[in-house]
Formats: C-alpha cells, structure tokens, sequence
C-alpha cells in the first residue's frame, strides 16, 4: 500500500504559492540586469578617468597625469568589477532560462546563492579598498606625510567618486540578490 | 488516497497515545501534515526540511525510524557547525580588533631639516587612529563581534532562522569591504605610490606593519567564517 501510493504522497503534499516563485525570478532578472549595468559604468567610469595637469615641480610647471593605473587598489576594483560584469552577464541570462523552463528553478536557486555571496565578498573588498585611498586621496594623511591630490585633480577625483557611489550601489543589490533567494528558498520548503 | 499502513517489524520510538484520530482514516500524507500532527501530539520525530515519507502506526504516530535518525542526525550536526563557525567568528573578529586597536609604535627618526646642521632625532609615534581606514577597520570587526555573540544567543529561536542569514550575509559585506581598506592602505604603507608622492612608512615602523598585516589576515579568516555561514544555511536547506 505504502509503495502504491507513493507517488500519490508527493503530488498530493501541500502546494506551493505559484505567485511567490514567479515573481521571485522577476525580481531576479531585474537585480543582475542593475549588477550589471552598475558593474559597466563603475569599469568605464572609473577607466575613463585619466587627466594631466600641470603642477609645479621646482618651480617649473610640469604636465603631471593621474591615471587609475598608478594605485595597485585601482587596479583591483576595476578587475573585480570586470569579473563581477561577467558574472551578472553570466547570471542574467541564466536566470532567464529559468523563466523558460521552471522545472530548473532549485538547482539555479543553490548556485546563484553560492556564487552570489563569493561575489559579494570580492566586490566588497573591492569597494571597501578604493574607499580607503580615496579618501586619503581627499583629505590627505598628515600624520603620515602623504598629501591630498584631489585639489588639482578635480575630474579624477569626480570620477573616482562616481565609480565608488556605483559600486556602493552594486554591492547592495547583490546584497538584494542574496537576500532574495535566501527568501525564495524558504518559502520552498512549506511550514 | 493512501490508507494508514501497519508496520509491524520496527517500532517507532518517542511515542506518545495520540488523541487525534488518525486510527481507520485514509490520510494524506504529508510534511504540513506530519508537523501540525507534532505540534497535536508533542512528538519530537520529525525534520523540518525537506521532503519525507511518513505513515500512521496503529494510530499512534510515527516515521520510519530510519529516515528519522538519518534526518535528525543532519540537523543535529548541522546545528553543531552552526554554532561553531559562530563562535569561530565571533573569537576571530574579537582577536582582530584588538590587535588592531592596541598597534602603536614609537620611534627615534632622524630628520634633517637643513643640509649643514646634523640630523636632529625625533620620536615619531605610528598609532591605528591615524588612518581613517583602520578606524572603520576596528569599528567593523567591533560591530561583526557583537553581532556573532547575539547570534549564538538568538540562533535557537526557530523562526529566525533566515534573518539570521540575511544579516549573515550583511556582515560578509562588512567584513569583507573594511579588509579591502585596510590591505589597500597598508600595501600603500609598504610600498608607497611614487606617482602620488605618498611616501612608504612600513620600513620604519615594521612592528606596526605586521601588527596590521596579522590583523588583516584574522579579519579576513573571521569574513570567511561568516561566508561559510551563509553557505552552511544554505546547505542545509537542500
């Protein structure tokens, strides 16, 4: 008897809410669509900041280029935002598929959380460490003798702002992302 | 329709005489099922994750004892890992801030002010309220500890388990973004930016440096503590 009805038993346990998960790979789609915009205009922003100005140097003025690529943290915030711009290319367009086929939808929800929260971390750091120089960048360190440049840089420094603003702003929607399937998977399992 | 089923060769244990009556009734059978039947009956058997078989014993309620001790022991240990990597973090972040917060250096530095006269010696002092991104440095892993210790007081209350994870994953943010800071201005520290004209200040005060290198590194093992978490949760919902 117990054989016979098995399959009985998991079709006739407890429906889902149809709404909750339909709506949950929605609101997916549209969060890695903004990580992903967000990623491209923190890279071309913050790549596009190169200026020369002329500064003093022994009394002769010497035309002196800030560049992204004279901070090893530059570097790394615009390589983890490359990566992270993949990854949302990546995650779009597989969460996308999912719309298609729902059959897929518990196998997508475990990667996405995994590879969301590594992602979450690298973007982190990357947005924590260009914070960090940036702002010694604005106010200087005197303790430490190093002096603010954004006085004569005026456009590296917007754009360096700007890139950081968005960053900030990818790092809360993976935050969202991560959140939203930690509420979709729990929704899952009925109570 | 599926009719209660005898099982006559292993009994189930932690009985208690049900009330419900659930004796002659053909029962649909399933997890909503088996935990409203719990909470009527007290009986301390079943998982509250995932899919699982069950059947009526003589009207007293029971699981294949199997698959109850197999489901039992995963969330018994995941419990256990829980808990663990909690107080992994919570002793790591602690242990962090502290080494942090209690780095200071002072030394004799010869200056030169003027090319004839000798080179006069100067205490200078390397304390971590210096730079701005060793204050948000302690203040994070402050906040991180704080967080870990009423985590693994709230983490019994059942209905909370998700928040916990939110902010489990809030808390990776946070770690993670203040160990960027302080390894970005650290490296800074060591190497100096010549394009920025931001001289290195490690080779004079190497205590410092290490103290903060050492710092960087148990943050960093504490960020990956709260990682697991998250993933851990995760894990255990499947």
């Amino acid at each position: 008897m117990a054989s016979s009805g098995d399959p009985e038993f998991i079709s006739s346990s407890t429906p889902l809410p149809p709404d909750g998960n339909d709506n949950y790979f929605k609101f997916d789609v549209i969060l890695r669509f903004l990580l992903f915009a967000a990623s491209l205009v923190t890279v071309v922003v913050m790549v596009t900041s190169n200026e020369t100005k002329l500064v003093l140097f022994q009394g002769i003025p010497v035309p002196q280029p800030a560049k992204f690529g004279y901070s090893p943290a530059f570097i790394y915030f615009v390589t983890a935002f490359s990566v992270s711009g993949l990854y949302s290319i990546i995650t779009t367009l597989a969460s996308l598929s999912v719309v298609k086929k729902p059959h897929l939808k518990t196998n997508f929800l475990l990667h996405f959380i995994f590879w969301d929260s590594l992602i979450l971390g690298i973007i982190a750091s990357a947005t924590g460490a260009v914070g960090g120089v940036a702002y010694v960048g604005l106010k200087g360190n005197k303790h430490l003798g190093w002096g603010k440049i954004c006085g004569t840089y005026d456009k590296f420094c917007s754009h360096t702002a700007g890139s950081f603003a968005v960053a900030l702003f990818g790092c809360v929607v993976t935050l969202l992302l991560i959140w939203l399937s930690a509420y979709a998977m729990q929704r899952r399992i009925p109570k | 329709m599926v009719s209660p089923v005898l099982h006559g060769h292993h009994s189930p244990v932690n009985l208690t005489p049900c009330p419900v009556p659930f004796v002659n009734t053909p029962y649909h059978f399933s997890i909503r099922d088996i935990n409203i039947y719990k909470k009527n009956c007290g009986l301390v058997t079943i998982m509250e994750e995932g899919l699982s078989k069950g059947s009526i014993n003589n009207g007293i309620g029971g699981v294949e004892s199997k698959g109850r001790d197999i489901e039992v022991a995963k969330h018994a240990s995941g419990g256990v890992c829980d808990l663990l990597l909690r107080v992994l973090a919570l002793v790591l972040t602690l242990v962090a801030a502290i080494v942090l917060g209690l780095d200071k250096q002072t030394k004799l530095v010869s200056v030169q002010f003027v090319d004839t006269l000798p080179p006069v010696h100067v205490p200078a002092t390397a304390k971590w309220q210096y730079a701005s991104a060793f204050v948000y440095f302690v203040v994070a892993n402050v906040i991180a500890c704080a967080y870990a210790a009423s985590s693994l007081l709230l983490v019994k209350i059942k209905g909370l388990g998700t928040l916990l994870s939110v902010v489990d994953a809030l808390m990776v943010a946070l770690l993670f973004s203040c160990n960027g800071a302080t390894t970005a201005i650290g490296v800074i520290g060591f190497q100096g930016n010549s394009h920025l004209q931001w001289h290195k200040v490690c080779h004079v005060f190497s205590k410092f440096c290490n103290q903060v290198a050492v710092s960087i590194i148990l943050s960093l093992l504490g960020s990956i503590a709260f990682l697991l978490l998250v993933l851990l949760k995760l894990h255990r919902r499947t």
